[in-house]
């Protein structure tokens, strides 16, 4: 297995009409052995802005704790919050810096921008952004995410719907990966 | 060094009928050599290719009234999951059940195999075949295939003559008697509650909610085991399922969740 398969995690999030849905499994692995059932994956960088972290789970915890750092600077010298477009092009720099040496994560970004404009990217470990318009997925159980999430999603919909059809989505994708599951945590804004 | 294939050859009996009952039917099937030039790379290959298929968690173990034997239903291979409803317990002949672990279509065909040779040795002679016998029936056939790949990680369990009978046998060769045995991957999660609650002198229901514990712990930490836990037992009249429940809730059997108090937070859009 994988580098990236090491610890499992499976992530995705979805685009709504004037808000967005980002969940995660809470599964935490060290190969097929199960160590915890309630680790944290998405973290909140400020209200209208999440990040997932998928991959290997020291790295995605060091990368959130730098990504933490640069945006309370920034809060400090620009007295405002950062706007998800930016903070994407951040990760990328960031992830970009150890292109020789990278860490074995890939990002879920999930946001709301100026006039409550949903926004969602993804990145593979070397900080390529692969914006989308409806849904982005990572992680171990990837391919089926994908395959669900085409499946069930349908553009304008409301947060209600929005977080049902997200839940089906996940939990039917790591119903079929041996690495990732116990659960999920979703976040609608 | 010349390659020694008088492994390959087929044996003359092995059940020890010398009549001309086996005529037509041979008594170890033997298959040709792959035309390679790198003998022993292809070996490593064709096992490295079986070896995540040993994800997997079954048990067995006897006590007073017979044996119990339990087995998950996951299949994965690697990391995706294939099947969550297989069936791992194999029904030899009524009174003998045999577990898979390892290749599937391995254990699929020699135990069905074993079921045949068993049948054969009833008829030849007037008698049911020991869980002794059948066990070093298929001990000796994995022999022969010793280092080709095959996977195979099984338990015999039955009831005979002498009682109750339980043997580990796998495709290195091994043949152990044993009272309790657990394979696969989950195997150690499932030893852990197997070896602590067992008793020798248990009734069949403590017995078979012993054996569902343990299938469900190990599905529980064992990313490769999971499904559904079927447990059987075999008693002095055969063998007979008990049940077959959902892991799933089984978790929540064993651990309710305590409804908590959760702090809503209203985000303004």
């Amino acid at each position: 297995m994988s580098i990236f398969e090491y610890n499992g995690s499976a992530l995705v999030a979805m685009v709504g009409k004037n808000c967005f849905a980002i969940a995660s499994d809470r599964r935490l692995g060290v190969q097929l052995q199960t160590i915890a059932t309630d680790f944290q994956r998405i973290y909140k960088i400020h209200e209208n802005l999440f990040i997932g972290l998928s991959g290997l789970a020291t790295d995605a915890q060091t990368l959130y704790q730098r990504l933490v750092f640069r945006h309370k600077l920034y809060q400090l010298r620009e007295e405002r919050n950062m706007k998800p477009e930016t903070f994407a092009s951040l990760v990328s720099a960031i992830l970009y810096e150890k292109r020789f040496g990278p860490y074995f994560c890939q990002p879920v970004i999930a946001g709301l921008g100026d006039d409550n404009k949903p926004f969602i990217c993804t990145m593979d470990s070397i900080g390529a952004k692969e914006l989308a318009k409806d849904f982005v997925v990572a992680g171990t159980a990837s391919e089926s995410l994908y395959g669900a999430c085409e499946a069930m999603f349908k553009p304008d919909m409301e947060a209600e719907e929005l977080f049902e059809t997200l839940s089906q989505a996940l939990l039917s994708s790591v119903d079929r990966d041996c690495l990732s599951g116990w659960g999920g945590h979703v976040y609608v804004v | 060094m010349k390659f020694d294939t008088s492994g390959l050859e087929s044996h003359g009996q092995l059940v020890g009928a010398s009549d001309g009952l086996f005529n037509g039917f041979p008594t170890a099937p033997s298959f040709e050599i792959p035309n390679t030039t790198d003998f022993d790379c292809f070996q490593k290959e064709a096992i490295q290719m079986v070896k995540p298929a040993k994800g997997t968690t079954t048990l067995a173990f006897i006590f007073k009234e017979g044996v119990m034997v339990a087995a998950d239903s996951r299949a994965s291979m690697g990391g995706y999951i294939s099947s969550q409803s297989v069936k791992k317990i194999i029904e030899i002949n009524p009174y003998m059940l045999g577990t898979m672990a390892g290749g599937a279509a391995d254990c699929q065909f020699w135990h069905r195999n074993l079921g045949i040779k068993c049948r054969l040795h009833e008829l030849a002679n007037k008698r049911r075949i020991s869980v002794t016998g059948a066990s070093k029936l298929l001990a000796n056939i994995l022999y022969n295939y010793r280092g080709m790949g095959l996977s195979v990680g099984t338990m015999i369990a039955g009831w005979d003559e002498t009682g109750p009978g339980l043997y580990y046998v796998d495709s290195e060769g091994g043949r152990l008697k044993g009272m309790r045995f657990s394979v696969g991957s989950g195997s150690p999660y499932a030893y852990g509650v197997l070896d602590n609650g067992y008793r020798y002198d248990m009734s069949v229901g403590e017995a078979a909610e012993l054996a569902r514990r343990s299938i469900y712990h190990a599905t529980f930490r064992d990313g490769a085991s999971g499904g559904v836990a079927s447990v059987y037992y075999v008693g002095p009249d055969g063998w007979k399922k008990l049940s077959g429940d959902d892991v799933a809730e089984l978790h929540y059997n064993y651990y309710p969740v305590q409804p908590s108090v959760v702090e809503q937070v209203m985000v303004e859009t």
